[in-house]
């Protein structure tokens, strides 16, 4: 919870400062500033790390799980 | 009027960088403009990627296809196909020893001999999986918000996973902020070849009765995740996020292949004794909490863009992780792009983590498991992508990475050895590369 | 239920037709160069005029112009002037996306963005509607296929007027 809260801080700090208007996200609705440019690269590196590695997540919920040996 | 002619002039003087930046963004343009026309249409992206391990470890083929389209005004559906099939060998969970020694099949009919000094792999590893996940996204509420809902089937031989999604999106601040909330829950069954082995029983001789060591032939495991995030307009060329993820999974989390070696407090591998061979199979907890907090920012400078990302990520199995991602993407004319790609990641290892286990130990040890992935390790990636934009508004792409794990070497034992066994290779660095052609286009 | 009947009032009210909430303010001043000379709102006086912020990034702004053609053909006579403002800061990009989308009614451009700040547009595309005595009694952000009709009785109320 206390986490939660603290995102939701730094959230609305961040929110504070931002003066970005509309019509100046000319960059920002170009593909290349996407969040995840490219979602079949991001979707096949998950599954190779999640099956090498004891960690996973953070972008996302689920996902499909698998035996991965 | 003369503040009119010097502000063409600094205009002028630009030109080259604007000419430059004009070339990059033309093909990008291009791209956003057509998609618009294409509405009606399946925004494609296909590509398939060859994964290699050194050492003959494991080869995986994977195509991947998925495809996106505008249904309706603002409703989005969008699917994907991943087909995954694996060869090769992998890590049973014993470790190198000084002698050659024996082991028997999952399915208890047959053995295989690993050679002295050799690194235990089970060579009849393979695998075939099938993955289909689908995405429905549509405004709610108003225009400021919007529903995902997602579901995925996962189907291999022995494992079957399905799961739902529902995420919920919302615009603030003049759409520069978004606030996520996402909700998942997964169900996974997993059938083991050979049943499910019962922790701590040993391993057989081939042909030996498995009805005391087995547990039925199938077990089960559900998985929920809840994530509530921030997306966050900085300024004119910088978006950032942050995510915190908490994840609840209970049910079956062992691997039904994996085993430990029985040892005696000197570290020498005991002997065997009547069908048990010396190495006993893992438990881990039937409960798993996570937590996860991520990072990204994508930031714009004058043409390329640089993608940085982190994560964190700890558990109650004590496994404690940070990666960092960073991707670089570097513009070249008429639309093409390199990028490079560097990932570094490191864990600790969970608490139950060994190579070993003393064969006093075993009678009274609740937990264990030698799965490498569970150690102390560390990956590093280095790749580089290509992408030309090709006729009809299609794109292709290449990539190649190259990835290298690498294991703790000093030897950790459930219970207490009097004898050294020393820092052995106890699990061979890991080096492997993936070579990737992807081709997207509108159908 | 009170939730539902929330929404439809929103979305009423959102899609402008020329509400009695509007507040009725003078359109502000600007001079911006266009494709044939400068356009000031004083050119204007006497006529309805269909501001429409854009550019050239924008997916809906794209899907708009098709319309603005038709509803600029369609009311002409009867005193519309559809006045898009380009808000680009590079003039090219605009010029990029005027040759392969054609607007037929008189594109002025802004690459500062003052007359953005000025209206105090609130998304991409952005609309505003100005009767014959210059003032702003209409605004609407954004633009979807189930605003189309209201956008357009709105137009048609106010030429009546």
């Amino acid at each position: 919870m206390k986490q939660v809260l603290l995102l939701l801080l730094t959230a609305w700090l961040l929110a504070a400062c931002s003066t970005v208007q509309p019509w100046e996200k000319d960059l920002l609705a170009r593909p290349s500033m996407a969040l995840v440019a490219d979602k079949l690269d991001s979707a096949l590196d998950e599954h190779i790390y999640f099956s090498k590695e004891a960690s996973m997540g953070g972008q996302g919920v689920g996902g499909g799980g698998c035996g991965c040996n | 009027m003369q503040l009119k002619s010097m502000k063409n002039t600094s205009q002028t003087k630009n030109i080259t960088v604007r000419e430059k930046l004009a070339l990059a963004t033309c093909a990008l343009l291009q791209t956003a403009g057509q998609s618009a026309q294409a509405a009606d249409g399946w925004e494609v992206d296909s590509a398939l990627m060859i994964y290699s391990e050194s050492d003959s470890r494991v080869t995986a083929i994977e195509p991947i296809m998925s495809a996106r389209k505008e249904v309706e005004e603002d409703t989005f559906l969008s699917m994907k196909l991943v087909l995954d099939s694996l060869t090769g060998a992998t890590p049973n969970g014993a470790h190198t020893s000084g002698t050659a020694q024996t082991f028997t099949k999952p399915s208890g009919n047959g053995g295989y001999t690993v050679a002295a000094g050799e690194n235990p792999l089970d060579d009849t590893f393979h695998d075939t999986r099938v993955a289909f996940s689908a995405d429905w996204e549509r405004p709610v509420l108003d225009n400021n918000s919007r529903m995902i809902l997602g579901g995925n089937i996962s189907n291999e031989f022995d494992y079957m996973s399905l799961g739902v999604s529902a995420t919920f999106m919302r615009d603030f601040n003049e759409r520069n902020t978004t606030l996520t909330t996402a909700l998942g829950v997964n169900a996974d069954t997993i059938s083991p070849v050979g049943d499910v082995p019962t922790p701590f029983a040993n391993m057989k001789t081939p042909g030996a009765d498995l009805s005391l060591s087995r547990d039925g032939d199938s077990d089960n495991k559900t998985i929920t995740d809840f994530m509530i995030g921030v997306t966050q307009v900085i300024n004119r060329k910088t978006l950032m996020q942050f995510n915190l993820s908490l994840s609840s999974a209970s049910g079956y989390m062992n691997d039904p292949y994996k085993v430990l070696t029985v040892v005696d407090n000197s570290g020498t591998r005991i002997g065997q004794v009547g069908d048990d061979l010396p190495y006993v199979y893992e438990n881990r907890p039937d409960s798993r909490s996570r937590q996860v907090f991520y990072w990204k920012t994508v930031h714009h400078l004058t043409e390329d863009v640089i993608n940085v990302s982190y994560r964190y990520h700890t558990d109650d199995w004590d496994v404690n992780s940070h990666t960092v991602d960073l991707n670089y993407r570097y513009e070249l004319n008429g639309g093409s792009y390199l990028q490079p790609h560097l990932r570094y990641y490191t864990q600790s290892a969970a608490e139950f983590f060994a190579h070993n286990i003393l064969d006093t130990q075993v009678a009274t040890t609740q937990y264990a498991s030698s799965d490498y992935r569970l150690g102390e390790l560390n990956t590093t990636t280095i790749g580089l992508k290509f992408v030309m934009p090709m006729k009809g508004n299609s794109e292709f792409s290449i990539r190649a990475e190259s990835i290298v794990q690498s294991y703790s070497k000093v030897n950790s034992s459930i219970g207490t050895l009097t004898g050294d066994a020393g820092s052995q290779d106890i699990v061979p660095d890991l080096d492997a590369f993936i070579i990737q052609v992807g081709y997207s286009f509108y159908w | 239920m009170k939730q539902i009947l929330k929404y439809i009032t929103f979305v009423v009210v959102c899609a402008f037709s020329i509400s009695a909430l509007a507040e009725k303010t003078k359109v502000p001043d600007f001079k911006l160069p266009a494709i044939n000379g400068e356009v000031t709102p004083a050119q204007f006086k006497g006529k309805v005029v269909y501001v429409d912020f854009w550019a050239s990034w924008c997916k809906p702004c794209k899907k708009s112009f098709p319309w603005l053609n038709q509803l600029q053909q369609k009311y002409k006579d009867q005193g519309l002037v559809i006045l898009a403002i380009n808000l680009d800061k590079e003039k090219h990009l605009a010029d990029r996306f005027l040759e392969k989308v054609p607007a037929n009614f008189i594109v002025a451009f802004d690459p500062a963005g003052d007359t953005a700040t000025s209206f105090k547009l609130k998304g991409m595309p952005s609309s505003y509607l100005i009767d014959r005595a210059g003032y702003v009694v209409g605004k609407h952000t954004g633009f979807r296929e189930k605003d189309i009709a209201s956008l357009e009785q709105g137009v048609a109320k106010l030429l009546q007027q």
